[in-house]
């Protein structure tokens, strides 16, 4: 299966493993992601509050090249997906914008007719291609590791397009047929904290510790959004002076967990990239590898 | 936080502030008052009006005391409200609306929580107007010389990690098309002008 990609700015830098993590696990899945040549950001939160109407026009160019390739298309990073499905959702919702919209696309000799269908990875991966088959592709099994199956907010929220908004499952299924198991985790759709990491650390710090706290019997947390990530893995110095215990707690994205078990080389994983270390997971997968081919 | 009474037969009220600032005015004035939002919102706790009491300020018309107030600022755009809301209100929309009026009227200040997140934003967009994409490491420069210069040593560690690891590159990557994205930010300008935020 083909699917038209959308990687966005994120996955260019502090993201990058997740791009390449995202391919290498779609090849081996026999699908393939086409990446939409000169695409733009989708604006992010940013847009918004700088101009309505530019959150609506940044993402809809995107739209308006990918629907000339003809498939469907797919975010990796939350945000960017929520933001070209809000395109086609404030189409329906408001006539007028759609003129609008015509008119800034002309310019760039280009229409788009609101219909595309938007997708994230997750969606594609657990739905499309099933849990079962990527359970059939896994080289390796993650007997006795423990996951906190992180879903943050924009994945579910507001539109609910393939998964529950509060307790989603996709992930948690995906994880387990790979041979983990997932913690109870009740805090799997709060907050990360967003933009207010960087503008009011004090609270970034505070939501984070909420989401790690419940963590702390986990193996890893893995997760599907990039600035999540970040978010998550890069102050848990500050995070651990809060909660009062070593805080350690590798992040991964959910293609390097899925990646891992298919045994996929480190050029596809990336792990070394991460500020805290998941060499762990990569022994733990190849431990049971070499059990398997004894 | 405290609560605070107004008086509502003598305040300065402005009866078109809901029209203004949500999407969907006549939902926002059938808000309930149950605080569901609230008790979803990650941030409540740090804000000095809660978001429930917030659509309340908005409904009655107190203008002034919901600019003022740091709520908007804090709202990241988790959506919990939003999908939990029974009146089905776009909360979250209604959130950044407000941003959007606040800086048009140039409330934020540099030193506080408004006018840290409406530079970051700025700064944010900035570098996408530029280049068609973001250039991570040069907004990230710009806001914290713009906000806090101390705040980039303190953000230095993380950023020598990422660099380390190769996660951040000095050289932009640009949209080849760049004249689309200047039609794109000149035309929302234009169709926005004078029309509501
Ligand atoms: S959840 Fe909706 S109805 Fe309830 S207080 Fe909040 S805005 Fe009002
Ligand atoms: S969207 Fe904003 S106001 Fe609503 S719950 Fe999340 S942070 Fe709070």
């Amino acid at each position: 299966m083909k699917y038209t990609y959308f990687p966005g700015c994120s996955l260019l830098n502090t993201a990058k493993e997740y791009d390449v993590s995202a391919r290498a696990v779609m090849r081996e899945l026999d699908s393939e992601l086409v990446e939409i040549p000169d695409w733009n950001c989708c604006g992010a939160t940013a847009a918004d509050v700088v101009s309505y109407l530019l959150s609506l026009f940044l993402p809809a160019r995107n739209l308006a090249m990918a629907e000339g390739m003809g498939q469907e298309v797919v975010a990796t990073c939350s945000s960017c997906f929520l933001n070209l499905y809000r395109v086609n959702k404030h189409l329906e919702q408001n006539p007028e914008l759609k003129g609008q919209l015509d008119i800034v696309l002309a310019e760039a000799g280009l229409s788009y007719s609101g219909n595309l269908r938007v997708r994230h990875l997750l969606d594609v991966i657990a739905n499309d291609i099933g849990v079962k088959a990527v359970a059939k592709r896994a080289k390796r099994r993650f007997a006795g590791i423990k996951v906190a199956p992180y879903y943050g907010c924009q994945v579910v929220r507001p539109y609910a397009e393939f998964d529950g908004p509060d307790l989603p499952m996709s992930m948690d299924r995906l994880i387990a047929a790979l041979g983990a198991e997932t913690i109870p985790y009740p805090v799997k759709t709060r907050c990360c904290g967003g933009v207010l990491m960087t503008t009011q650390k004090s609270i970034g710090v505070k939501l984070v510790a909420d989401i790690l706290e419940p963590a702390r019997e986990a193996d890893c947390v893995v997760t599907v959004c990039p600035l999540c990530q970040l978010n998550l893995e890069a102050y848990q110095r500050e995070v651990a002076g809060k909660l009062g215990w070593p805080v350690r707690l590798p992040i991964l994205y959910f293609t390097q967990f899925i990646g891992l078990a298919f045994g996929l080389p480190e050029k596809d994983l990336q792990l070394s990239s991460h500020l805290v270390s998941a060499e762990k997971l990569r022994i733990a997968g190849s431990r049971e590898q070499v059990a398997e081919s004894r | 936080m405290a609560e605070k009474a107004f008086n509502l037969t003598r305040e300065m009220l402005d009866h078109s502030f809901a029209e203004t600032v949500a999407p969907d005015r006549e939902k926002l004035l059938t808000c309930i008052q149950c605080g569901t939002c609230t008790a979803s919102c990650p941030t409540a706790y740090a804000m000095d009006y809660t978001p429930r009491q917030l659509w309340r300020l908005i409904q009655v018309g107190l203008r002034e005391e919901v600019l003022k107030s740091n709520t908007y600022w804090l709202c990241t755009n988790c959506y919990s409200c939003t999908i939990r809301c029974p009146r089905g209100i776009s909360l979250t929309e209604t959130m950044a609306a407000l941003k959007r009026l606040a800086i048009a009227q140039g409330l934020e200040k540099p030193s506080t929580i408004q006018g840290r997140v409406a530079r970051f934003y700025r700064s944010f967009m900035d570098s996408v107007r530029r280049h068609g994409r973001l250039h991570e490491s040069e907004f990230l420069i710009t806001y914290f010389a713009h906000t806090n210069p101390l705040g980039l040593a303190g953000q230095g560690r993380l950023g020598f990690n990422l660099c380390r690891k190769g996660k951040i590159s000095l050289a932009p990557s640009e949209v080849k098309k760049r004249g689309d994205i200047a039609a794109i930010f000149r035309k929302a300008q234009e169709l926005e002008a004078g029309g509501a935020p």
